[in-house]
């Protein structure tokens, strides 16, 4: 078992003509909770979907716990132990809340027995206790059979969570979860990943809300214009001055950070 | 049950029947307006299945014998259909229609353009026993964790396969299913009436079957049991309403109130009548609350 | 060569044609969807055409006959016809415009307009059989029979003029996308629905214009057809679809150019096959054919310059 779970080495991708990613790598140490910042348009996201298969990356590898994926299709990366939230959010607008969560499970019901299951049919199954119970400990659990487009922001955003750390990853992506949350949600959200990470689940995730990221994470890495300018712990990062210079001006929180420290 | 009642039902229980059929990829987002292509396979395989002329088989081989025949014939070209998009799909299911139409006119051997008689008899003991199977059998298939991925693929096919959903074979499953189904309708068809000619099967017939399924809504499986019972229940009944009413403008009209119908339906609800949320608030609000609604914003009861 | 003359016939039969797949063709690539009620304004214009010819309509017969003699009721007719078929293509838009605000991702909802362009079928059908019956109307043609032959290949003159006119309001379309402000506002909304607003196009005024264009070229193809073949009735729309349809898929969605040669092509395509195989066996090779190119070449011979975003 190695050390880190992801490696990512000498990622590359282009649109079009546009270089969006340029010979970006970085390691996540196992059980570690890691942010991956940056200004708006720095390619964040972007790395995101080439973890999960949305693009091809151009070049470079992606390796999970030891195991070179970079050519795994997308629908296959969750069983390699990759799941994630989105940015803005995606869940099945006419599913309910627990159907929602209960595809998250899917990777790990593909046998035919559980495919042909009625879910619906049976309430009481184990699957979907599962995913109630997953939806309990988020603090989202008195919504389970709503239809989710009639729910607030704040528990969508939440929902989305649970949906991606159903599927028992290891690694467990997410997209600014704290996004429009206000400050209680986002304390609940905190609790909850501190919880999934003492489990062993390793957590990268991107953010913009630098309070968040400092409470939640030990380990971040910087992007910008597509390149990684800088890594370190939370208090290394915001003395580097190229991190300062990514974020003059266009970042309060960071800029209000720094000099708070 | 008077003759008249009984025929009434019998074209209910066949358009409730067809209708599943389209609605199972409409579920996922396929839009397949060539029903007519499958129900022609249907009535012309079990034809022959059962003739003397043809196998001399039993009605009771006959029809899963012509699903069977259907299926493989459907699964064969889901492959390329299923690579079509949005339009180009409607477009390639009605040419595939169109096609079969086209081909079963031809067939000498059963009948071509003068239709084929059919031997074995199919009356209403046979025929509603299986449409409430059907009807039980797509419920139970959209209860599944397969039709869980149908509806996730309709939502956003993306995120499905991201989390591990075969996009591609839920897709050929429902498509092939659904066309199966189709094929089953098309048979009893052909074994109540006992003479099929493709004519009968044509472009308006695939068109209306789509109507019911998206009128009725596609989000859940009420949808098409909704839409088929309307479409074949109002016409008649604004039929006899305008007759014993003396209404003659009512009852030759009656299409095109129905027409009109349909178009403000599309303006005022779009996803058709029964929608999951309409569902939720009717009867599966049972699951809705496990307990009291906990204020989400403090954070705790 | 009785070969020719078939293929001549063809031609003529794919000019009468040719509008109603310009004017599928442009709906598709503007609009996005498949725009079912264009065959039933076909049909409704050639009836209308042949009601006003004949006095049969509904009301008026006696003001028309008054105001244009029986020598020139064909007038009335094209008057009538194209005014009925431009204001009722407003009314649709009403009800069928609905494409920008359908949420992307979602292919059945998108197919909202679709559904109610069948609903329109339905009525125009029904509304045609309720008020001149389900059987054949036939219409005195005012220019009689006039054709003329090269070697021994037959022209009919109303033909020729008709295949003329649908080239002439075809090329003028062709004109006015390129050159003038309206045409470019089109090609905007084709391309992207969504910066041709913020670019100042006003959608919602021009989409009624693409309604009423493409509704008239019904029409002129409705009235070109009654003038021409003299006879019709509630179930020519059927027919015309057909050709029209698989005119524009080999054009190329969205293709106007594309959609004049499909249309042409699918219409020789058409006569040849009644006249090797049968017309029972006709719609064999025409839809074949198509079946093959839509998974195979979707994009037709020219590939689509209009097809706008969005799944359906």
């Amino acid at each position: 078992m190695t050390d880190d779970l992801l490696e990512i080495s000498g990622m590359h991708k282009s649109f079009g003509g546009l270089k969006v990613i340029d010979d970006v790598s970085f390691n996540v140490r196992r059980s570690s909770r890691t942010a991956l910042i940056g200004p708006n348009g720095a390619g964040k996201t972007t790395v995101f979907n080439l973890l999960t298969g949305v693009y091809p990356i151009d070049a470079g590898t992606i390796a999970v716990d030891g195991q070179d994926i970079t050519d795994v299709p997308p629908q296959d990366r969750v069983t390699v132990g990759m799941s994630r939230s989105f940015q803005n959010i995606r869940l099945m607008p006419h599913l309910s809340t627990v159907e929602n969560v209960m595809l998250g499970q899917h990777a790990r019901a593909r046998k035919l027995g559980n495919l042909l299951f009625p879910l619906g049919m049976l309430p009481r199954n184990k699957w979907r206790r599962a995913a109630e119970e997953a939806l309990d400990k988020a603090g989202v659990g008195t919504y389970p059979g709503e239809i989710v487009s009639n729910l607030p922001y704040g528990v969508q955003k939440r929902i989305e969570v649970v949906r991606a750390m159903v599927s028992d990853p290891k690694l467990l992506l997410l997209d600014e979860p704290a996004a429009g949350l206000n400050k209680t949600e986002t304390n609940q959200l905190q609790e909850l990943l501190e919880r999934v990470s003492d489990q062993g689940v390793t957590i990268l995730v991107v953010e913009h809300d630098m309070q968040f990221v400092r409470d939640l994470c030990d380990y971040i890495v910087v992007l910008n214009f597509g390149r990684k300018i800088f890594e370190g712990t939370p208090d290394e990062v915001h003395k580097d001055p190229a991190v300062l210079e990514a974020y003059l001006g266009t970042d309060e929180d960071t800029a209000e950070a720094a000099n708070a420290s | 049950m008077s003759g008249y009642l009984e025929s009434q039902l019998i074209i209910l229980c066949l358009s409730i029947v067809y209708a599943y059929g389209i609605f199972l990829p409409a579920a996922s987002g396929q839009l397949n307006l060539g029903a007519a292509g499958f129900i022609t396979l249907g009535a012309y395989a079990s034809a022959w299945f059962n003739a003397s002329t043809g196998a001399e088989l039993p009605i009771w081989l006959s029809i899963p014998l012509a699903m069977i025949f259907t299926g493989v014939i459907a699964f064969a070209i889901s492959f390329p259909i299923l690579r079509t998009r949005g339009v180009y799909m409607v477009l390639a299911t009605f040419a595939f229609a169109e096609v079969v139409s086209g081909v079963a006119i031809n067939l000498e051997f059963v009948g071509g353009a003068a239709g084929f008689p059919v031997d074995d008899h199919a009356d209403v003991t046979v025929i509603v026993p299986v449409t409430i199977a059907v009807i039980l059998f797509s419920f139970y298939f959209m209860s599944t964790r397969l039709g869980l991925s149908l509806r996730s693929i309709h939502d956003d096919e993306s995120v499905a396969t991201l989390f591990g959903v075969n996009v591609r074979t839920s897709k050929v499953v429902a498509f092939t299913v659904g066309a199966m189904l189709m094929s089953l309708g098309g048979s009893l068809y052909g074994h109540h009436y006992n003479y099929i000619e493709a004519q009968t099967f044509n472009v308006l017939l695939s068109i209306y079957i789509l109507l019911y399924v998206l009128m009725g809504g596609t989000q859940t499986a009420w949808g098409p049991l909704i839409g088929a019972t309307f479409f074949a229940v109002v016409p008649e009944t604004l039929r006899e309403i305008a007759e014993s009413a003396g209404l003659k403008w009512l009852a030759e009209g009656r299409f095109i109130l129905f027409g009109v119908f349909i178009v403000l339906l599309m303006v005022f609800r779009p996803e058709g009548v029964m929608t999951r949320t309409l569902q939720d608030r009717l009867g599966g609000g049972l699951f809705r609350r496990k307990k009291p609604v906990a204020d989400e914003m403090t954070g705790g009861s | 060569m009785l070969i020719i003359q078939q293929l001549v016939n063809g031609l003529m039969l794919g000019g009468v044609y040719v509008m109603v797949a310009v004017a599928f063709t442009l709906i598709i690539g503007m609009l996005n969807f498949l725009n079912f009620t264009i065959p039933a304004l076909f049909m409704f214009a050639a009836v209308l055409m042949y009601a006003t010819m004949m006095g049969h309509l509904p009301f008026g017969n006696d003001l028309i006959l008054s105001i244009f003699g029986t020598e020139y009721r064909w007038v009335a007719g094209i008057i009538v016809a194209l005014v009925v078929i431009a204001l009722v293509s407003l009314v649709i838009e009403r009800f069928t415009y609905r494409y920008m605000k359908a949420k992307y991702g979602d292919a059945t909802e998108h197919a909202l307009p679709l559904v109610s362009s069948l609903g329109f079928l339905i009525i125009f059908e029904h509304l045609v059989v309720s008020t001149w019956g389900s059987d054949p109307l036939t219409a005195t043609s005012p220019f009689g029979q006039g054709t003329f032959s090269v070697d021994t290949i037959i022209f009919s003159v109303p033909q020729i003029v008709s295949l003329v006119l649908s080239l002439v309001v075809v090329v003028m379309l062709s004109v006015m996308l390129k050159a003038t402000k309206l045409g470019r506002a089109l090609r905007a909304i084709a391309e992207r629905p969504d910066t041709a607003i913020l670019m100042g196009v006003e959608v919602s005024r021009i989409v009624p214009v693409v309604y009423v264009i493409t509704g008239l070229l019904c029409a002129v193809s409705g009235i070109l057809f009654t003038i021409n073949y003299a006879t019709v009735d509630a179930y020519v729309g059927d027919t015309v679809a057909t050709v029209a349809i698989a005119g524009m898929v080999l054009g190329g969605l969205g293709n106007v150019w594309g959609a004049i040669i499909g249309g042409l092509f699918i219409g020789m395509l058409e006569v040849m096959s009644i006249y090797i195989v049968g017309a029972d066996f006709a719609k064999l090779p025409i839809w074949g054919l198509l079946l093959v190119l839509l998974v195979f070449k979707p994009t037709g011979l020219f590939g689509h310059t209009l097809i706008g975003k969005g799944k359906f």
